[in-house]
C-alpha cells in the first residue's frame, strides 16, 4: 500500500472523478474489516460498519490533512464510528463477571487447544468496559504498536499505555491460569 | 514501531498478536462504490434559510423581551396598588388578582385578538418560509 497511491486517488476524487474512491476502498478493505471484526465479532456487521467509514470518508475526504498520513487519518475515522456504533448496538458478549476459566486447560498431550485458548481470551477481551476494550483491541490491530493504537483512538500515548495496562490486569486477573504462567507448549 | 509494555511476550500477546485474518465478501468493494456513486448523485442537503428566517427569529425574540417586560410591570403594579400584599405574596393570590383585573378590563377579548393575530402571522410566516421564492 503507497501513501503516494491514496494521495492521487484523493485528489482525483476531489477533481470530480468518484470512480478513483475505489482504489481506496480495494486497498484499505481488509483492514477497515478486519477492525470492524475485532470489535463486534460478527462478519456481516464488521462489512456493514466498514461500509459505513468508508461512506464517511468519502463525505469527509476534503477534511483530511496531510500532516497525517490517509491510513492514520481513515483509521481514526473508523474506529470513532466503530466505537459510537458498538455503544449504539452493543456487541453479544459474556459479562466479564461470568467468564469462567476452562479447568481442564494442560491436557496430557501438552496443553489446551489453542483455538480454545484463544476463544477464552477474546471472550475475556471483547467483556472489558470499552475503553479497555478499545486500548486492547486497537493495539493489537496495530501489531503492538502504542502509537498507532493512540492516534486511532484520538488519545495520548500515555493514556493508551495505561488503559492497555489495567486490561490487561484485568485479563490476567480473569484467567490467571491462562495467562499468568507460561504454557507448557511455549516453555520447551 | 513496535513497543513493549515491559510484560514480555505473555500469552495475551502471543494469542491477541495470532488473530485470524477474515477476508470481505467479494462483493464489498462493489457495494461501497455503489454506495458511493448513490450518495454522490443524491443532492446536497438544504441548508437552513437564516437570511429568510432572521426577521422572524428577530421579531420572535423581540416579543418574548416585550412580554417579559410587560409581565413584570405588571407584576410590580399589581404589588403596588392598595389593598395588596407585598411582591413577596404568594404566587396564587397574584394569578387571582391578575385575572381579576383582566376580567374587569375586558382583557379577554384583547387576549382573543392577539392570540389570532399571532396565530396569523405564523401561518404567514410557515407559508413565506416553505414558498419557492428566493
Amino acid at each position: 500500500m503507497s501513501a503516494s497511491d491514496d494521495q492521487h486517488d484523493v485528489e482525483t476524487v476531489l477533481n470530480g472523478n468518484i470512480s478513483a474512491f475505489e482504489g481506496i476502498v480495494r486497498r484499505w478493505q481488509g483492514p477497515l474489516v478486519n477492525l470492524a471484526y475485532r470489535f463486534c465479532r460478527d462478519r456481516g456487521r464488521a462489512e456493514d460498519m466498514a461500509q459505513e467509514a468508508f461512506l464517511r470518508a468519502f463525505r469527509g475526504l476534503k477534511q483530511w490533512r496531510r500532516e497525517a498520513s490517509f491510513s492514520t487519518w481513515l483509521f481514526a475515522l473508523a474506529t470513532n464510528l466503530y466505537r459510537t456504533e458498538l455503544r449504539r448496538i452493543p456487541a453479544r458478549t459474556v459479562p466479564l463477571e461470568d467468564i469462567v476459566e476452562p479447568a481442564d486447560m494442560r491436557a496430557a498431550d501438552g496443553g489446551m487447544e489453542d483455538r480454545d485458548l484463544d476463544s477464552a481470551v477474546r471472550r475475556a477481551v471483547a467483556a472489558l468496559p470499552a475503553k479497555y476494550r478499545d486500548a486492547v483491541v486497537l493495539f493489537y490491530f496495530h501489531n503492538m504498536d502504542v502509537k498507532a493504537a493512540a492516534q486511532s483512538l484520538g488519545l495520548p500515548e500515555g493514556t493508551v499505555k495505561a488503559r492497555l495496562h489495567r486490561g490487561r490486569e484485568m485479563l490476567r486477573g480473569k484467567l490467571p491460569r491462562l495467562l499468568g504462567v507460561p504454557r507448557l507448549k511455549e516453555a520447551q | 514501531m513496535t513497543h513493549s509494555l515491559g510484560h514480555g511476550e505473555d500469552a495475551i500477546n502471543v494469542v491477541l498478536s495470532r488473530e485470524e485474518e477474515i477476508l470481505p465478501s467479494s462483493g464489498f468493494a462493489a457495494s461501497v462504490m455503489s454506495a458511493v456513486q448513490r450518495e454522490a448523485a443524491a443532492p446536497p442537503p438544504i441548508p437552513f434559510p437564516w437570511k429568510r428566517a432572521l426577521p422572524g427569529l428577530v421579531v420572535a425574540v423581540l416579543t418574548l423581551a416585550l412580554l417579559l417586560v410587560a409581565a413584570i410591570v405588571g407584576i410590580v403594579q399589581l404589588a403596588r396598588m392598595p389593598g395588596s400584599g407585598p411582591l413577596s405574596a404568594p404566587l396564587p393570590s397574584v394569578l387571582t388578582s391578575t385575572l381579576e383585573l383582566q376580567r374587569n378590563a375586558g382583557s379577554a377579548v384583547t387576549w382573543s385578538a392577539l392570540a389570532l393575530l399571532v396565530a396569523f402571522v405564523s401561518v404567514k410566516f410557515s407559508t413565506y418560509m416553505v414558498s419557492d421564492r428566493t
